[in-house]
């Protein structure tokens, strides 16, 4: 698929582990199955309920087009709706990689791991992990975050 | 009309400066016009005209408006008052220079015929060498004082040998002389008392009289006689300039009367005749002495009487001047109290406070004000009503006309009218719109005409509201004419004002002149308004330390905190219609560009931050890209992944994470938003989103609605729980306590008597209760509870507000203490007497929604009353010291605390690092290798750019890349090689270029610019926080009894730089600091330690043999306290002691007991003992002289406990010398101390480090170059002066400086006689003189003397002219 960043499926670890917040909003802890990758989501739970151990596909793309085409930047909501990669998923959040940031570990360089923080309009995530997973991402590129649930 | 622009004048007629002179009896006869004679006022006819040579005549001016003045013919207006004498028929003291005259008295000879200054030819001749030298005003002072004290105890004459005693004051205006004083058993003595032999034996009762009789009365016609005979060339030593004023002048024998103006009688509605002034009063009741005086010699009368008048007169005369003067004989007092000269000088409202320093304008209005979101925030709502008033005189020109024609037919009733119109060319006559016939008027506007027309949008004003405590206090505003009654601005510039509107008024001053406005607007403006790239002193931020002071408050807080939260979400209608209110003013053409939403699907909905993005940068046109990141109130821990959303990035203009509150949009920090937008895009830019903020925040206040009710300070079941159990656990611990400190049982805290362990215990408790029981309500409280969002926004109240409504009030303190007993050994009669129960000290544990028991109520009120009073007190105080403040200060690295973006630092480097990794992402760029980052470093960094810059910036700069340049190492070292490893430290050469650039040009912008009046600056900045301290005193970190002043007092006293404190504070670091036993032994050294705490007892024994006194030490204590003192060192205490014990009363029987006996001398031994006894007791064997006690402070440091000593007392110097004590590292907090034992640079840090100490503890940030002044300045004279009016007469030069401050009169008496003369350069002087101040750079100044500059064209011209023939000569050659 052209203009995908990421594409992995999740299990949720936890959620709100600091106690819940926010009425609205709930911060998921997820692993991913095969890249092994670290997940912290923030998800508007009113809309779109997650539960402990709900399993989900998730994709990072740059745009919605099916094509790979690259974003206009410009909204227009009734032609979103008529972007197919958008049909195959039930939540969809658009946000911007705000910073790449490396996480050092002096004695096993091999163990190194690198963070990506999304804002999606203040959702947060982070997705951690090693850094050939991360290939092609870059601060102030704005993305889509495309889930669905799978069912078991 | 027009007010002329002021203009330095080309002719030499400015005012350079003032000599303060004695005018002489000639001088007087010159400056007057009339010889004033007679006592009567008026002619006795109806017609009540003033009489001829009568103290009201015409000659010295009028008062009346119908009337002329006979001297220059002017009228009320015009005329300027002239002088007129009295000839006194004898010579009288002056008042004012009474002290003066005693002065003279004991410097001179009191032989007539001599008169001469008592010192020797040598003396002479040395002195007047250091006259010679000496020229400055506080030298002369130094130098009068010098040569007095050394005459004042000369007894011979050393001219004509003479006796000579003792001259003193004598009552209110008599002076003594005792000449045989300081000669003992003299001959002179005999024969002059002798002379009294004859009358003591007629009349027994003069024998009383012979001590008087060598004491004789100088009265002012000796004090003349021998005044004049004071040779010419000795008057410089007495300090006086002979040519200018001579000591006879300070003898009065005519006087002044002053011009009818400045005493105007006023004809009465009430009673028939007039209403005279205290002063003509004073002078008709002088003639007539003078007249009764002159009656009396000529009849010949005897001599008593006449003295009896002389002494009415003299009294006169000194009440002219002197209304208030004391010890005046009790037969004479007037009922009435007058006021005379002096009285119309000194004071507050005297004519050197009330009219020269400060002076009356027109132009200027006062109402009410009110809050308006809608209004910019460099604008101010004008009511119509005061626009028809204020008016501004616009002059026609051909652009104007049109418009100002229209204004003028309006008139003065209609808005945007006129009130006067003046025709060139003839000032004098002004038009009134109100009764001319407009039309006409408008029609024949030409050219040239001044029009007052009324004030309009888009005018500059001065708003002010007082108390004017800083510069901020007064900025200039636009002007928006509105409808209704009240001034109304922006809520974000309430800050600077300190105001609220809750009745609050404030003023508004229109200046008059374009070139007013323009400096108004230049200097004074809230934002900038003028579009230029000069970046002048906004002042959204306060000089103090650079803070923002204008940002958004309250609603604006509440409005921006609900919006930003994490969980607001909102729909296409509602995103746009909020979007919608940012389209006014100068936005009203703004694109605004709706961002993609967050959540697309299953709905699309923004959030709200998206919203907020839209305040800061509404398209992506717009280049604003700000960056920030910070954390927030309630920030947990883990940066980005704050779990509470309280860790806040802004990246490039887009808040990406963290909910916007008082921390990163409010007044007082660094870390904000707007901030940000000033320092890094101007003030316009910030004005701008903040009026934005403002407008959009207000209507989603209002139609999400903001209220707040009973239900939202209910307690829950679980806070009640808790509640109840910390009460019950809190309750039984403090019983414990009790209990055990009746038993006796407490260990006691450091330095601490059981009382005060117990209470410190029990506070801490209480304080627990209160903490614990707020936490539970605060965990139990919704998101959406008001009072918990007002808390977490920050726009008002605290979690403490909230858990007194909710949960507890808790403890009430007075004064720092629980409350005390306000009845016997009780605080209420409806506790039990000696209880120490928490309920009984005023605990209150309830909370204000369920309501206080009468006692706690009581308790509450208690506590409520102190803090009242607490601020009315300190309103006076601190107003005062204000004054001082200021009056007295009219840094190291030449940088404005205004543009300090760190904190004291020009700069923050990381911000502006990430700030520019932001704005120029530059993706197709390579990165630059660490090496690189290093060496083009160093070439940028050498080069031209940073030749500003100083060396420590330049190290910092150098530092923090080479810290990049590691990171990026590092990164390029990892195993992999996807280019995404880059990204974390990503730095391009565009980059690196940009942050150099900008780090360049920030620290140019941030340094200060000449002549800026950093005086002012400072003393505002130290003087206004003052007023906000609240906390009389608080506890030294870890001892409780150890209390330190703190706040305003403490400041009072560092400024006063008074030799003693309130609780003087030595801190003593130790030569072993880990060792606790160590620490014990020192402060066993320096604590005082007397004999009786270390005897067993003390008894007199008496034997058949003989009697002795015992004394056996107790060695188990001492080796307990570990005092370092044995039998030999008591003995030897003991002997060097002043009881008079010695060497051989002593015998030591064993290590322990000693044997004192009788000296042998006295009569009764036993008195003798008991006397040893009693001084025994008391004998200090060990320890510092003027310390009470140490206390020993423990503090870690990583894990090991390090051990200093804290010792209460002023004997800084014993201290160091102390074995065990490192000298090097002791302080003191008193500066007097340090000043002795160290020095003034020492004492200079100290006041520094005091000053800062106390406003940190308060909460309040000061730039240290604002303390770094006023310590400078307490000690430039090389003592530590006090911000006094002693230390001010210490350290001024300037007469007028000092008589507008303190002491009016004293200073003007004391400049007279000196002669002195006062350059008119200062800026009080300068105010007083009514002439621009030098403050500023003077570069205008330097190019509007266009002569000036024409001169050197000429010079120019002529060298141009050489030159060229010179080249013409060379071209003639070559060719």
């Amino acid at each position: 698929m052209a203009g995908v960043l990421f594409e992995d499926i999740f299990n949720v670890k936890d959620i709100d582990p600091d106690g819940k917040q926010f009425d609205r909003v709930s911060r998921l802890h997820c692993e991913s199955e095969s890249f092994k990758m670290d997940l912290i989501l923030d998800v508007n739970t009113w809309l779109y309920p997650m539960d402990l151990g709900d399993k989900f596909r998730l994709v990072l793309a740059l745009t919605l087009r099916e094509d790979g085409y690259p974003d206009t930047g410009e909204y227009n909501s009734v032609e979103t709706d008529q972007l197919s990669r958008a049909d195959s998923f039930e939540y969809i959040m658009h946000g911007k990689i705000y910073r790449i940031e490396g996480s050092e570990n002096a004695r096993e360089p091999n163990k190194n791991k690198l963070s990506a923080y999304v804002s999606f309009g203040g959702l947060l995530m982070r997705i951690q992990g090693d850094p050939n997973n991360l290939h092609g991402f870059e601060a102030d590129q704005t993305i889509y975050l495309l889930m669905k649930k799978l069912a078991f | 009309m027009v007010k002329e622009q002021y203009r330095f004048s080309e002719e030499a007629k400015k005012v350079d400066n003032i000599t303060f002179t004695i005018s002489g009896h000639h001088e007087i006869e010159k400056q007057a016009h009339i010889n004033v004679t007679s006592k009567y006022l008026y002619t006795q006819d109806h017609l009540r005209i003033p009489i001829q040579n009568g103290v009201l005549d015409r000659r010295m001016g009028v008062n009346q408006k119908d009337t002329t003045c006979l001297t220059c013919g002017e009228n009320i207006n015009n005329c300027i008052g002239h002088f007129g004498y009295i000839d006194l028929q004898f010579p009288v003291f002056q008042i004012g220079f009474f002290r003066s005259t005693l002065d003279i008295l004991q410097t001179i000879c009191k032989n007539p015929l001599c008169a001469r200054v008592l010192l020797s030819q040598n003396e002479i001749n040395k002195y007047s060498n250091d006259l010679l030298k000496c020229k400055s005003y506080l030298g002369r002072k130094i130098l009068k004082h010098r040569i007095h004290d050394k005459t004042k105890k000369v007894n011979i004459c050393p001219h004509c040998g003479e006796t000579n005693g003792t001259v003193k004051k004598c009552g209110a205006l008599k002076i003594s002389y005792e000449k045989y004083r300081n000669r003992k058993n003299n001959q002179e003595i005999e024969l002059k008392l002798a002379e009294l032999n004859e009358v003591i034996q007629i009349n027994k009762e003069m024998e009383s009289y012979r001590k008087y009789h060598l004491v004789k009365f100088l009265n002012s016609q000796d004090v003349l006689e021998l005044f004049e005979e004071i040779p010419l060339k000795e008057v410089p030593l007495l300090l006086m300039r002979p040519e200018i004023s001579l000591p006879k002048d300070l003898i009065l024998t005519r006087i002044k009367v002053p011009p009818i103006c400045i005493r105007p009688s006023v004809v009465s509605e009430i009673k028939a005749g007039t209403n005279e002034d205290d002063l003509t009063m004073r002078l008709s009741e002088i003639i007539m002495t003078n007249d009764y005086i002159a009656k009396h010699r000529e009849m010949g009368a005897k001599s008593p009487m006449i003295a009896e008048a002389w002494e009415v007169l003299q009294l006169h005369c000194a009440l002219l001047v002197n209304s208030e003067m004391s010890g005046i004989p009790f037969n004479l007092q007037t009922k009435k109290p007058s006021r005379g000269l002096v009285q119309r000088l000194k004071g507050k409202g005297g004519r050197f406070r009330g009219n020269l320093s400060g002076k009356r304008v027109n132009f200027t209005s006062r109402t009410v004000i009110s809050p308006d979101p809608y209004l910019e925030i460099e604008e101010v709502g004008v009511p119509t009503y005061v626009a028809k008033v204020l008016t501004y005189p616009e002059k026609v020109f051909p652009g104007n006309k049109e418009w100002l024609k229209k204004l003028v037919e309006n008139g003065p009733d209609v808005h945007p009218g006129a009130n006067y119109v003046e025709k060139q060319g003839d000032e004098n006559n002004k038009i009134s719109l109100r009764y001319a016939k407009r039309k006409q008027a408008a029609r024949d506007l030409k050219e040239g005409d001044v029009v007052a027309r009324h004030l309009c949008d888009g005018d500059v004003v001065l708003f002010n509201r007082q108390p004017s405590l800083h510069k901020l206090s007064i900025m200039c505003h636009r002007v928006k004419v509105l409808n209704s009654r009240t001034f109304r601005f922006n809520e974000c510039v309430c800050a600077p004002y300190n105001a609220d509107f809750d009745g609050d008024e404030m003023n508004l001053h229109l200046p008059q002149t374009e070139e007013a406005r323009a400096e108004a607007v230049v200097l004074m403006s809230d934002i900038e308004l003028l579009l230029c790239n000069l970046q002048n002193t906004s002042n959204l931020v306060t000089p103090r330390n650079g803070e923002i002071i204008i940002a958004a408050t309250q609603d604006f807080l509440t409005g921006a905190y609900l919006l930003t939260v994490k969980d607001k979400f909102l729909t296409r209608d509602e995103m746009n219609r909020l979007a919608g209110w940012i389209v006014a003013g100068s936005d009203i053409n703004t694109q605004i560009e709706i961002p993609i939403p967050c959540i697309l699907k299953p709905q699309e909905l923004w959030s709200g931050k998206q919203l907020f993005n839209l305040i800061l940068r509404p398209n992506i046109k717009n280049p604003v890209k700000a960056n920030l990141r910070t954390k927030g109130k309630s920030y947990t821990h883990g940066e980005d992944l704050c779990y509470k959303d309280s860790f806040i990035v802004i990246r490039n203009s887009e808040l990406l994470l963290g909910t916007m509150e008082k921390s990163t949009m409010g007044s007082g920090s660094k870390s904000n938003i707007f901030y940000v937008l000033l320092r890094d895009w101007g003030k316009d830019i910030a004005a701008n989103a903040m009026w934005r903020l403002s407008r959009m925040m207000s209507y989603f206040m209002t139609s999400k609605g903001f209220t707040i009710g009973l239900n939202d300070v209910l307690p829950g079941q679980s806070v009640l729980c808790t509640k109840e159990q910390l009460l019950y656990s809190g309750y039984n611990k403090c019983d414990d306590y009790i209990k055990q400190m009746e038993m006796e049982k407490l260990q006691c805290q450091p330095g601490c008597s059981i009382e005060e362990t117990l209470e410190a215990v029990i506070l801490k408790e209480l304080s627990v209760i209160r903490d614990h029981a707020g936490k539970a309500c605060l965990n139990e409280l919704h998101a959406t509870n008001s009072p918990l969002v007002m808390a977490l926004s920050g726009s008002k109240g605290s979690v403490i507000n909230i858990s007194q409504m909710t949960a507890c009030v808790g403890q009430q303190a007075i004064s720092g203490k629980r409350v005390p007993n306000g009845f016997l050994n009780r605080s209420l009669p409806y506790f039990r007497h000696y209880s120490k129960f928490p309920t009984a000290k005023g605990f209150v544990q309830n909370s204000f929604c369920t309501g206080l028991t009468p006692t706690e109520f009581f308790f509450h009120t208690m506590g409520g009353r102190e803090g009242l009073v607490d601020t009315a007190v300190k309103t006076a105080e601190t107003g005062y010291m204000q004054r001082r403040l200021v009056k007295f200060l009219y840094g190291g690295d030449s940088l404005d605390p205004t543009y300090m973006e760190g904190n004291g630092y020009p700069i923050e480097l990381y911000r502006i690092y990430e700030h520019v990794r932001a704005n120029y992402p530059s993706r197709n760029e390579n990165i630059l290798l660490s090496d690189e980052i290093v060496s083009t470093t160093k070439a940028v960094i050498e080069a031209e750019n940073f030749k500003h810059c100083n060396e420590v910036f330049k190290h910092d700069l150098r530092n923090f890349l080479s810290h990049v340049s590691e990171d990026v190492k590092r990164s390029l070292n990892w195993p992999c090689y996807n280019p995404v490893i880059l990204e974390p430290h990503r730095f391009t050469k565009t980059q690196f270029d940009q942050f150099m650039d900008m780090c360049s040009t920030k620290y140019a912008e941030s340094i200060i610019e000449p002549g800026t009046a950093v005086g002012a600056l400072a003393a505002q900045s130290i003087g206004e926080p003052g007023t906000q301290m609240t906390l009389k005193t608080f506890h030294f970190a870890g001892v409780a009894s150890m209390n330190i002043t703190q706040g305003v007092p403490r400041i009072k006293e560092i400024i006063n730089g008074g030799k003693t404190i309130s609780t003087p504070i030595i801190t003593a670091y130790l030569d072993n600091d880990t060792d606790e036993d160590f620490a014990r032994r020192v402060k066993g050294r320096i604590e005082k330690t007397v004999l009786s705490e270390v005897c067993q007892y003390m008894e007199d024994v008496h034997t058949e043999y003989n009697s002795f006194l015992i004394v056996k030490l107790d060695i188990d204590r001492i080796k307990l306290l570990q005092l370092e003192v044995d039998i030999d060192t008591i003995v030897q205490k003991i002997c060097s002691s002043r009881i008079g014990i010695k060497i051989d009363q002593i015998s030591i029987e064993n290590n322990d007991v000693l044997l004192i006996t009788s000296n042998g001398h006295s009569v009764n031994i036993d008195v003798e003992l008991q006397g040893y006894k009693d001084a025994l007791h008391k004998l200090v064997i060990q320890g510092v002289i003027g310390v009470n006690r140490a206390v020993i402070h423990e503090e870690s440091i990583k894990g090991v406990t390090h051990y200093k000593l804290l010792v209460e007392g002023d004997n800084l110097r014993d201290v160091i010398a102390t074995p065990g004590v490192n000298g090097n590292l002791c302080t003191s907090n008193n500066t007097y101390q340090v000043f002795s034992t160290l020095g003034i640079e020492a004492a200079r840090s100290t006041i520094m480090s005091e000053i800062k100490m106390v406003m940190e503890n308060h909460g309040m940030v000061i730039d240290h170059r604002h303390i770094m002044l006023v310590a400078d300045l307490m000690t430039s004279r090389g003592e530590p002066l006090g911000i006094t009016r002693f230390g001010l007469a210490k350290m001024k030069e300037s007469v007028l400086n000092l008589a507008s401050f303190e002491k009016t009169a004293d200073h003007l008496f004391d400049a007279a006689y000196y002669g002195q003369m006062d350059k008119i350069n200062g800026v009080s002087e300068s105010i007083i003189m009514g002439i621009p101040m030098s403050i500023g750079s003077g570069s205008f100044k330097l190019l509007q003397q266009y002569p000036f500059l024409k001169h050197i064209l000429r010079i120019f011209e002529i060298i141009l002219s050489f030159e060229l023939e010179f080249f013409q000569l060379d071209e003639k050659i070559s060719i």
